[in-house]
């Protein structure tokens, strides 16, 4: 047919009745837990459930955005891990991941800001994940067009400049992973919805879903936002909150900007896409919902923002909005377990949004604990039962609280 | 934005058509404008499109991938086949814009001449682009991506911005309405809905993206029921716009006779012309946005229009027939070819051929030859029967053959039409026609975009082949032509029953007391009034035809691998992609709109959405009723972001002292809503750091040795009273409020559920029913809703009172302080009548104020809480007091410095998600023996007792520097080879904590710093290491001793004094 041999990516299998383990998400998380499952440890008995499609989730409504800049130093370390990842699985899946090695240049607006990236600077190099910080001119050259005079409501103090980061095509890399998956041996079964959790009290022992019962001895819940419904199928209250959280593209632009760029007191992200849009992200709604409904409020927010960034972006059109879920824990660092209260039951959840950028990291180590039944070393941190000790991983300084009245 | 028609004086200049009685174009009034550098001559009245294909311009710009020629496809901005560079600005659509002046017009994704552009070779290579072909290829060897991704951004996008060019001097406004009901769409159906709505007396706001009101009736002189249709529009819209909208609210009209009211009604119909709705939203938020014209104070502005009811009456669009070359320039749509000759009066074409699949466009093709315009052939791509017969016999009379059941199967010429295949569907019939014009198209779609957003759910109507609402949100209506009708009379009346619709919603949610509450008998009244006009319009469009079947037609026949039938036009998406993306298991319309590209581009779902959904069915073997359409994203017309943005008014707080702050050279900086004044002299941001440093010693020093004023306005200040308020303050503060004297300030924390520490303040109680107490700035604005959450259950009555705004607040500090306030004031200030942590209520020139004598920044000082009218003068008494003292103000930043030395800790720089009260040394406050309180924070404070490796908060005294790289000086005063705040703290190479502050001292006369360590480390006389890192290779490192804060008076002598 083709020369480059159009086939299935990933050819369509039989549900069977039992499957060694079971993961309920068909996006990053859960086809990445597949993959290395089925490709590191030889486990080829497992399926990934999937709802609707492959990506109809978070996967697939983040702005693509990866990066290892995080506040503490097991974070850092982790996320960095997903970093050298892309390149590893672009050639592992021979997918075209279609990362570009950008960099992200956040930006900070007062003095208070500046430390903060000192100490984040200064815990990445320490381990080796380039961080620069910048004053007001660097950034500026970074990225031309962004307004450093004293006009804009929040003045521009300057930055910290991650190298390493950069964005992947987030749909590519659920596409390629589902490939990976498949190849090896994994079933992809999308249309099937999860409506409940069998266990003989001390153990899972399978799901009932919209296409019938399927049998498991291992269930990994990593459904993004809607995993707290799952857990809660169980009685097991997770300390996530999905509130909804937009992004945007403007039309296609010739290459103008070429760095990430984020603003915390704007509450804004924004990146230029391989296509020429300008990906931008919100902050999440105000309170917890699990819509996905854009709202005018965001669109004409991010307008503001971006606007008063860099003048000149008043000249572009947003083309499309949408939403997504985010699933924020307290602290804004995901829950990877396997100790909560049921045998073989493991949960990949609590990512917020950085759900897409360690999807294939956290996938490995999943795999690992899930086929070992040993926690890795790196996951420690990731622990639910930190909640109960009241020990916040402090990724965040302060503590995210989604209620009205925080 | 008013309805105006250019009727055209004089005869048609060259290459234009006499104007005709729906023509909106003033030949009088030519405009010169600039293509491509070329100078050309348009007419008031043309868009950008409409002028530049009057010059003879076929060629508007080039494809995204394949740098195909592309040409005027439609006048709505349904693809981007016309977005072009318009006086620098880019993706400006040229089918909507109007032309002005002196316009400069340039072609996108071109290299040279769009006619001969260099990359048009990349045409001949579709073969080695299928679907998703970037995602295999390009990544082996890995080292070389990086090469090829640089080309690929480079092929990549259309216009071209330049980032550092700033947008001229448009302003931008905005509008925020409220109505009754919304209506969008002013055709004929938007039109009667708002008439009908407005005879409920309702407020109607109605909004037309094109400058006048009518739809498809504003151009159509075809008579119907002895009237011109362009009439028909004109009369509605005189209706609307003169206010003829029936009785007053209380007496509505007889339903069925509107026209017939006596009584003018007041001004309840809104126009919006020039007006394109982005989105109905959530709770009917319809939001849009005009584009001003001649005489309009603006040159856009955002709409937002909170409607009860709002009615869609968007319209159709035609659907893209998909056969092999329909991107040429020179195919377009029937519309297109129709409205520039009619609105336009440009001549679309010489010699046309017809490749159409419903009424419309055989009317379309009757007109055009009515204007002289040669139509060679009308193909039908419904068989024989389905049509109108009166336009069937028209086209006989005019002598044009007629063609049902054939449709194009390929437009000839390479860069723009000149000729066209024929073909019939059924069987092998074949015919190569020559012509400059292929009018082409597979029926109606309906503009769905505005019900999609508004959350309707949409089927696929086997009857009408097209996507149709079967549920509509609560408070929307669908009317118009998007509902399968297309008799005018059926149109109207659905609109009219739309809007009755509306009305009895509106009104019944009135008289059942829901959200709109205003009740009592009238509304009941109106709301019975409504239902029977509903009815009567019930009644009257059930009797009229109801949709007329569509055409289900795919492709145009022979499409065979259809690499050049585009079904995608702004990324270049074809047939054969499709087939390919569905090969690759792309096979629901949702992921192929992913995996191929389909219907991203700026037009969105309109040329790609419906046919991509029935082609996919098609390949998939499901029958068509299962087709489903990809999401439809708002915004439904693109807004610019400057539109959307805004005047951009920037809302903040300044302090009742704010314009003396300035006098005095303050630096200014966001803190909260609040600008606050950081320190005195230059802005480091502008290079003045060593100046700043040198005037912050100073200020420092001055609180230290002598007495300085800081504007502490911002500082949130509270009143609590009732029987219960001693009850709220023990639950939420962490220490026992109940040891509260008159007098006296009490200090404490306040606690989140985890025991992080989010708040201190001092507390005061004023008599036993009555406390007063202040929080930081930064909490000001959720002490309120704290307190209310956590008494949520136990129905206490206090009440609290915000008032932050009502005193201003300064802080006199200093071993001067006593003496500076003891000369404005008679009151007894010694520190006897007066001492440490006491609060008076002073006289200060007759004014009386609040004075508490606290000490955060370790001197003797007071706190005066003035009313905000009263500050400057209250501030003018003290500086003048304190001439002799040399009294200074000292800015923020010095505070921080002062109570670092002192070892007071600020909630955020100090405390963070990873430590409790009692880790941050502080768990004095916290009355342990209090249960019965349920004081928020408790249980996880005795949780997190003795719980090992925890971080705790610690001094450093630090010791020089063992090396650095970096030239600039560090903290305060320091060399450069001191760390400043945010760098690590390391024992044994490992991360052990981070340094929240650090300051070198010149009261001291060495830094010190707090910092946040492992528990382990956080030993007194230990010894870490102290490590910053701000960009790879500048290390700067030094050694710091643990010594417990506070490192200035740890006695506490000076605040006692």
């Amino acid at each position: 047919m083709h020369w480059l041999k159009l086939r299935r990516l990933w050819r369509p299998a039989p549900l069977k009745r039992h499957y060694d383990t079971v993961i309920i998400g068909g996006g990053v998380h859960g086809l990445a837990t597949a993959y290395y499952l089925a490709r590191t440890h030889g486990l080829r008995d497992v399926a990934v459930l999937e709802s609707r499609y492959l990506g109809f989730g978070g996967s697939g409504r983040n702005t693509a955005i990866v990066r290892a800049n995080q506040r503490t130093p097991e974070n850092v370390r982790f996320y960095d891990e997903g970093l050298k990842l892309w390149r590893t699985l672009t050639d592992e899946l021979d997918y075209n991941l279609m990362f570009f090695n950008c960099g992200n240049l956040n930006l900070g607006h007062s003095e208070a800001a500046m430390n903060a990236f000192r100490m984040a600077a200064s815990t990445h190099n320490f381990l080796g994940v380039k961080s620069e910080v910048l004053d007001p001119r660097q950034c500026a050259e970074l990225i031309p067009g962004l307004d450093i005079s004293d006009r804009p409501a929040f003045p521009i103090h300057g930055g910290l400049y991650h190298p390493p980061g950069g964005i992947v095509r987030h749909d590519a890399v659920v596409w390629g992973l589902a490939k990976g998956a498949a190849a090896h041996g994994a079933h992809i079964h999308q249309g099937c919805e999860v409506r409940g959790i069998d266990t003989d009290g001390a153990r899972v022992t399978g799901v009932r879903t919209s296409l019938g019962h399927i049998g498991c001895n291992r269930l990994g819940i990593m459904a993004g936002g809607y995993s707290t419904a799952i857990a809660a199928m169980l009685g097991i209250e997770l300390p996530i909150h999905p509130l909804t959280i937009q992004a945007m593209v403007t039309q296609p632009l010739k290459p103008f900007l070429h760095h990430v760029f984020s603003s915390g007191a704007y509450h804004v992200y924004a990146n230029q896409t391989l296509k020429g849009e300008i990906a931008t992200g919100a902050h999440m709604d105000p309170q917890v919902n699990y819509t996905t409904d854009a709202t005018a409020y965001y669109l004409k927010h991010q307008a503001e923002a971006l606007v008063d960034l860099m003048p000149a972006l008043g000249r572009v059109r947003f083309m499309r909005i949408w939403a997504g879920l985010a699933d924020m824990t307290p602290d804004m660092a995901p829950i990877l377990d396997g100790d909560l209260g049921f045998g073989g039951l493991y949960l990949d959840a609590g990512w917020g949004y950085f759900g897409f950028k360690s999807g294939p990291v956290a996938g490995k180590y999943m795999a690992e604990y899930m086929a070992t039944g040993e926690r890795p070393e790196i996951l420690r941190t990731f622990q639910l039962k930190r909640f109960l000790e009241n020990r916040y991983s402090g990724e965040t300084a302060s503590a995210m609280k989604y209620g009205h009245w925080d | 934005m008013t309805v105006g028609r250019g009727e055209g004086v004089g005869g048609a200049p060259t290459g234009r058509l006499t104007p005709g009685p729906a023509c909106r174009v003033d030949f009088s009034r030519p405009l010169a404008f600039r293509f491509l550098g070329r100078p050309m001559t348009g007419f008031a009245g043309d868009t950008v499109a409409s002028a530049l294909y009057a010059n003879g311009v076929r060629i508007f710009g080039r494809s995204l991938k394949y740098h195909r020629p592309r040409g005027l496809y439609s006048l709505d901005g349904e693809s981007s086949n016309a977005l072009m560079e318009i006086d620098g600005v880019p993706n400006e659509c040229a089918e909507t814009t109007a032309l002005r002046v002196g316009m400069s017009i340039r072609a996108q994704n071109v290299r040279g001449d769009p006619r001969t552009d260099r990359f048009a070779f990349l045409d001949a290579f579709d073969r080695l682009m299928p679907a998703g072909f970037y995602y295999r290829l390009f990544h082996r060897p890995y080292r070389l991506w990086p090469l090829f991704q640089k080309g690929l951004r480079r092929m990549a996008g259309t216009g071209v911005l330049d980032p550092v060019a700033r947008p001229g001097p448009d302003v931008r406004a905005e509008r925020y309405l409220n109505a009754d009901v919304a209506v969008v769409g002013g055709g004929q159906a938007g039109m009667a809905a708002a008439l009908a709505a407005a005879e409920s007396g309702l407020r109607v706001c109605l909004f037309e993206r094109r400058g006048w009101l009518g739809g498809h009736l504003a151009w159509r002189v075809r008579e119907y029921e002895g009237e011109p249709q362009y009439e028909r529009a004109e009369g509605l819209a005189r209706r609307l716009s003169a206010g003829e909208t029936a009785a007053p609210a209380t007496h509505p009209a007889p339903a069925m006779h509107p026209a017939r009211a006596t009584h003018p009604a007041p001004a309840i119909v809104k126009v919006f012309t020039n007006s394109p709705v982005t989105g109905v939203w959530g709770e009917n938020l319809v939001t849009g946005f005009t584009v001003g014209g001649e005489g309009d104070p603006f040159r856009e502005c955002h709409l937002e229009c909170r409607a009860k009811a709002v009615v869609v009456a968007a319209g159709c669009m035609e659907r893209p027939l998909v056969f092999n070359h329909n991107d040429r320039p020179g195919v377009m749509q029937a519309g297109t070819a129709w409205r520039l000759a009619r609105t336009y009066g440009v001549k679309p074409g010489n010699a046309v051929v017809f490749s159409v699949a419903d009424d419309l466009s055989l009317e379309a093709a009757v007109d055009l030859a009515d204007l002289g315009v040669p139509v060679q052939a009308v193909a039908d791509a419904r068989e024989a029967g389905h049509q109108d017969p009166a336009l069937g016999a028209a086209l006989e009379e005019r002598g044009i053959p007629f063609l049902p059941g054939w449709a194009a199967s390929r437009a000839l010429g390479r860069k723009r039409v000149t000729g066209c295949e024929l073909r019939t569907l059924r069987g092998a019939g074949s015919r190569r026609l020559r012509c400059d014009l292929l009018v082409a198209n597979a029926g109606w779609q309906p503009g769905i975009g505005a019900l999609a957003t508004a959350g309707a759910r949409l089927a696929y109507c086997t009857h009408t082949h097209t996507f149709q609402p079967v549920q509509l949100p609560r408070g929307v209506f669908a009317a118009g032509s998007l509902t399968g009708l297309r008799d005018p009379r059926s149109i109207e009346a659905s609109g009219r029953l739309a809007g009755c619709r509306a009305a009895e919603w509106c009104l019944g949610e009135a008289a059942r007391g829901g959200r709109w509450n205003r009740g009592g008998a009238e509304s009941r009244g109106a709301a019975t009034v409504a239902a029977r006009a509903t009815e009567a319009a019930e009644r009257n469009a059930e009797s009229l035809p109801g949709p007329e079947p569509g055409c289900d037609i795919l492709h145009g026949p022979g499409i065979r691998r259809g690499a050049k039938a585009f079904v995608d036009l702004d990324e270049d998406g074809t047939w054969k992609n499709v087939v390919e993306s569905a090969a690759q298991g792309f096979d629901v319309p949702e992921l192929a709109k992913r995996f191929g590209g389909f219907g991203l581009g700026p037009g969105q779902y309109r040329v790609t959405g419906q046919n991509l959904a029935m082609i996919m069915a098609d390949l998939r073997g499901d029958p068509l009723e299962n087709a489903s359409p990809t999401t439809v994203r708002p915004p439904l017309v693109a807004p610019s972001l400057a539109t959307l943005a805004g005047p951009g008014h920037d809302v903040h707080k300044r302090t009742p002292l704010h314009g003396e702050l300035a006098s005095r050279g303050a630096v200014f900086r966001r803190a909260g809503p609040w600008l606050r004044a950081r320190h005195f002299g230059g802005d480091p941001r502008h290079g003045a750091s060593e100046a700043t440093a040198h005037r912050l010693r100073e200020e420092i020093l001055n609180v230290r040795r002598n007495v300085g004023l800081l504007d502490s306005s911002p500082l949130g200040k509270f009143r609590i009273f009732g029987p219960d308020a001693l009850n709220a303050l023990q639950r939420v503060y962490i220490s026992d409020i109940s040891r509260a004297r008159p007098g006296r300030c009490l200090y404490s924390a306040l606690c989140n559920d985890m025991a992080h520490v989010l708040d201190d303040g001092a507390i005061v109680m004023d008599n036993g029913r009555e406390y007063y107490f202040t929080t930081s700035s930064a909490r000001a604005g959720s002490t309120m809703e704290w307190f209310r959450y956590h008494t949520r259950h136990d129905g206490w009555d206090f009440h609290l009172v915000n008032v932050t705004d009502v005193f201003g607040s300064i802080n006199l500090a200093g071993p001067n302080a006593r003496r500076v306030l003891e000369r404005v004031t008679d009151d007894d200030i010694s520190n006897e009548a007066f001492p440490y942590m006491g609060c008076r209520w002073i006289t200060v020139g007759d004014v009386e104020v609040r004075c508490l004598r606290l000490g955060f920044v370790g001197e003797l000082s007071y706190e005066l809480h003035v009313p905000s009218s009263y500050c400057q003068f209250v501030w003018d008494l003290l500086v003048a007091a304190g001439a002799d003292f040399g009294i200074q103000p000292f800015g923020l930043e010095a505070q921080y410095c002062l109570r670092a030395e002192k070892g007071h800790i600020i909630v955020g720089a100090e405390s963070e998600a990873r430590v409790t009260l009692t880790d941050i040394g502080m768990g004095w406050l916290w009355d342990r023996e209090d249960t019965v309180s349920k004081k928020v924070g408790a249980p996880a404070l005795r949780a997190c007792e003795g719980q090992p490796g925890r971080l705790k908060l610690v001094g450093l005294r630090v010791r020089q520097g063992a090396g650095s790289s970096r030239a600039e000086p560090g903290a305060s005063g320091a060399g450069p080879g001191s760390p400043r705040d945010g760098a690590l703290v390391l024992d044994r190479g490992e991360i052990v904590g981070h340094v929240c502050t650090t300051r070198y001292s010149d009261t001291l006369g060495w830094q010190y710093g707090m910092a946040l360590v492992r528990e382990e480390v956080a030993v007194k006389g230990g010894r870490v290491v102290l490590q910053e890192e701000d960009a790879p290779g500048t290390k700067v490192i030094c050694m710091a001793t643990i010594v417990s804060p506070p490192f200035y008076d740890p006695g506490g002598e000076r605040l006692r004094a």
